[in-house]
């Protein structure tokens, strides 16, 4: 009897034990679980989820659930309504600045600087360093690249006597002068160049024209620099003379007219009748995912031999001659990532942020599937399977002096499309002073920061 | 010309008129409830509490990822007194509803009367003039901003063949663009083409004999006999007319979009609400764009109505009386 008595107790004994433990070790795994949103679908979220895999065979213990096709207005969304995901992914950073600025994306630094952290200078390129930073706070880790660079049009630029591209923003516009033609009735036949906002550019040409002179968009106190630093000013004198000079025969009206109404007959972005495959235009600015198209047209694939009719070649964008250095850039920006505010593990999902961005595995995989340069310096090389003519994409995103613009809190990215306006309006002939016109966008921009800060 | 012979034919009763005793219907009330509590739910989640939410965000600072902070009237202060891209949207909204709403409503008529004379093929006729205003904004901008395209659009391609040597860019040319959507809402006019048409053809046929017999002219029987007749039919358009103009957004925000519209001619006072509330992710502020425009929409409105006694010529018994 009392040894069934004891044989009793501790077989309730190691129920409420064995019980206990499973209780612990159920509430341990559900902490252990980390939540990512990406806007990948079909074969890239199939790496992406691949990559997962990997990461939870390394860490026992830990899961990762991986939802695919949600963008950032979605997850935003949730953030705010606090169900938001551990880790979301944007595609771009043109947001950074407000997910930093609001705190949608935790401040990272002390993670980047702990014991389980990332010596970011020697782990990624340049360009993937400083853009993943805004207002001194770095709340993203980088993913793969998106490189926009100077395409020209091999034959044309032969034809008119040119073995190599232009170099120099002094270069561009004498190359452009012999490669524009006109019809009878004094409308533009073929353009060389031209820097011109809403030329295919998005909100991206005031961008891409900024990198050629080496403006900076936010000086050392933090506030806009588009009065403080003369090369905006600069840049956009030579973008009017070039207007004048190319087109308008010296005269700026005319060419902005003329050129006005060429760019309102340009051939569709996303086709064949793209000005720059029809030859009407024998230089332009443009993002590397671009590259199919112009090789082999409708197909969008990539080629040994290019099989569209335009023979083009691809460089870094021509510098005004106080910024030859940095000869062989572009504008570089990346895919970015962040732990959501209101994650309620952080440090796992810091973890699994970190491998996702380190993994060399799926930056080949990505890389080879979609020519997206990784922001890895461990993989920077070209994947073998990419034609030899794509190496200057590489090239462009290895370049120290590539960068995508330094981002602030401005809501949906409205320094770009502030910046754009006013180059429209100056190419247009409608802002009389660039200087003023420049000091009231650095007061406007700084107002909006202050406002969100 | 009497109106009063127009008052025996109104449908409406008499002011003395006692309508007979309705039967009391015998349905519980909870089943009444049930059957309007769709519409109930409806009305408190989807507009009474956003309303009343909007409202509270008004005086709040809110970027949608923080909570909203309270900032009092710093909103309208900012608005009347900072916002440079307010005032420029709300100078362009009052300049298309008043280019606009008179010109739509003077085509809309000419357009209902035109299509009161065809004797053959009236509803063909009707019908046509009709689609356009079927056609999705969305698209029908697009169309638009391909046929005034100056390279290669045809309105351009025919100013030029009848000798107009430098034609007007319009949705580039930040002077003309506002004239570019006028003339896309022209071509919509179908919605308020066919209130006129019925307005039109409720004209008693008699008064127009009457005149002819006293010798009155085409115009004279327009000014005195279809005019009057129709100015229920012009208050009501002009009341939509102002209300949808102050919302003005599709088109424009359609037609800027293929543009480089760097100088927000085409920027309006809704798109100044998206920009705030999506673009700047301002929505405290946003609320109070939204608020002010329900002022000021509501005060026009109060005017238009004050104002209708001296225009306006109802039939005896008629609502807005």
């Amino acid at each position: 009897m009392r040894k069934n008595r004891m044989f009793a107790s501790l077989a309730v004994t190691a129920l409420v034990v064995s019980s206990l433990v499973a209780a612990t070790t159920g509430a341990h795994a559900a902490t252990r679980t980390v939540t990512v949103w990406s806007p990948y679908q079909g074969g890239n979220l199939t790496m992406w989820d691949a990559a997962i895999k990997r990461i939870e065979a390394a860490n026992p213990g830990l899961t990762v659930k991986s939802v695919g096709n949600i963008d950032m207005a979605k997850s935003l969304a949730a953030i705010n309504a606090g169900n938001g995901p551990d880790i979301s992914v944007s595609n771009g950073n043109g947001n950074l600045g407000w997910f930093c600025g609001t705190g949608a994306w935790q401040n990272l630094n002390t993670y980047i600087a702990g014991k389980n952290g990332i010596d970011m200078a020697a782990t990624f390129n340049a360009a993937s360093v400083s853009s993943s930073i805004s207002n001194h706070v770095r709340c993203a880790l980088p993913l793969y690249s998106e490189v926009f660079g100077f395409y020209y049009n091999k034959d044309l630029l032969s034809k008119a006597g040119f073995a190599n591209p232009p170099k120099t923003t002094t270069e561009l516009l004498t190359y452009s002068q012999k490669l524009t033609t006109f019809n009878a009735d004094g409308s533009i036949k073929a353009a060389g160049f031209l820097p011109w906002a809403g030329y295919y550019g998005f909100d991206m040409d005031s961008m891409w024209l900024g990198q050629m002179f080496g403006a900076k968009w936010y000086g050392g106190d933090r506030s806009a620099a588009f009065s403080s630093d003369p090369k905006w000013a600069k840049a956009f004198n030579w973008q009017k003379d070039f207007i004048a000079k190319v087109y308008g025969g010296g005269d700026f009206e005319k060419g902005s007219k003329l050129l006005t109404k060429f760019v309102a007959a340009r051939g569709g972005e996303w086709g064949t009748d793209h000005d720059f495959m029809t030859g009407r235009v024998a230089m332009k600015w443009d993002a590397n995912w671009m590259a199919p198209m112009f090789c082999t047209g409708d197909d969008w694939t990539m080629a040994d031999k290019c099989t569209a009719k335009v023979n083009f070649g691809i460089t870094g964008f021509p510098v005004s001659p106080d910024n030859s250095a940095a000869y062989g850039s572009g504008v570089v920006g990346q895919g970015q990532m962040g732990i959501s505010k209101g994650s309620k593990n952080v440090k796992d999902a810091w973890i699994v942020m970190k491998a996702l961005a380190t993994d060399t595995k799926l930056a080949s995989a990505w890389d080879t599937a979609n020519g997206a340069p990784s922001s890895l310096l461990a993989k920077a090389a070209r994947p073998a399977t990419y034609p030899a003519w794509y190496q200057p994409i590489y090239d462009i995103t290895a370049n120290p002096k590539s960068a995508y613009h330094t981002v602030k809190n401005t809501g949906e990215h409205l320094e770009e499309s502030l910046l754009q306006n006013l180059m429209a309006s100056w190419q247009a002939g409608d802002t009389p002073n660039i200087k003023s016109a420049l000091a009231d966008l650095a007061q406007k921009v700084d107002q909006i920061v202050s406002r969100n800060s | 010309m009497s109106l009063t012979r127009v008052n025996a034919i109104s449908p409406f009763k008499k002011k003395g008129d006692i309508a007979p005793p309705r039967k009391k219907l015998k349905v519980p009330r909870l089943f009444i409830f049930l059957c309007l509590s769709p519409w109930l739910f409806g009305i408190i989640f989807f507009t009474a509490y956003p309303m009343v939410s909007s409202f509270y965000q008004s005086f709040t600072k809110f970027n949608l990822i923080e909570s909203p902070k309270w900032v009092g009237l710093d909103n309208f202060h900012r608005m009347f007194f900072e916002d440079d891209d307010f005032w420029k949207a709300l100078k362009n909204t009052i300049w298309i509803s008043a280019i606009s709403i008179p010109l739509r409503i003077c085509f809309a008529i000419f357009t209902a009367w035109i299509l009161t004379k065809p004797k053959m093929g009236k509803s063909i006729y009707r019908t046509i003039f009709f689609l356009p205003s079927m056609v999705p904004a969305v698209a029908g901008t697009m169309a638009f901003t391909y046929i005034f395209n100056p390279a290669y659009g045809p309105i351009n391609k025919m100013l030029e063949a009848i000798g107009i040597k430098e034609p007007p860019f319009w949705f580039m040319d930040p002077a003309w663009s506002k004239w570019g959507l006028i003339l896309l809402g022209l071509w919509g006019i179908g919605d308020t083409m066919i209130i006129f048409l019925a307005g039109l053809l409720d004209v008693p046929t008699s008064l127009y004999e009457a005149a002819e017999l006293e010798g009155a002219s085409g115009w004279q029987s327009f000014r005195y006999i279809t005019l009057p007749l129709m100015t229920p039919v012009i208050f009501f358009s002009t009341v939509t007319g102002v209300i949808g103009s102050f919302q003005y957004f599709t088109q424009a925000y359609v037609a800027s979009g293929q543009v480089n519209d760097y100088s927000h001619s085409m920027y309006f006072y809704a798109t100044h609400i998206y920009y705030s509330a999506f673009k700047a992710y301002e929505m405290g502020y946003a609320s109070a764009l939204a608020w002010v425009l329900l002022v000021i929409t509501l005060l026009c409105t109060l005017v238009i109505l004050k104002t209708q006694k001296r225009w306006v010529h109802y039939p005896n018994g008629s609502l807005f009386k």
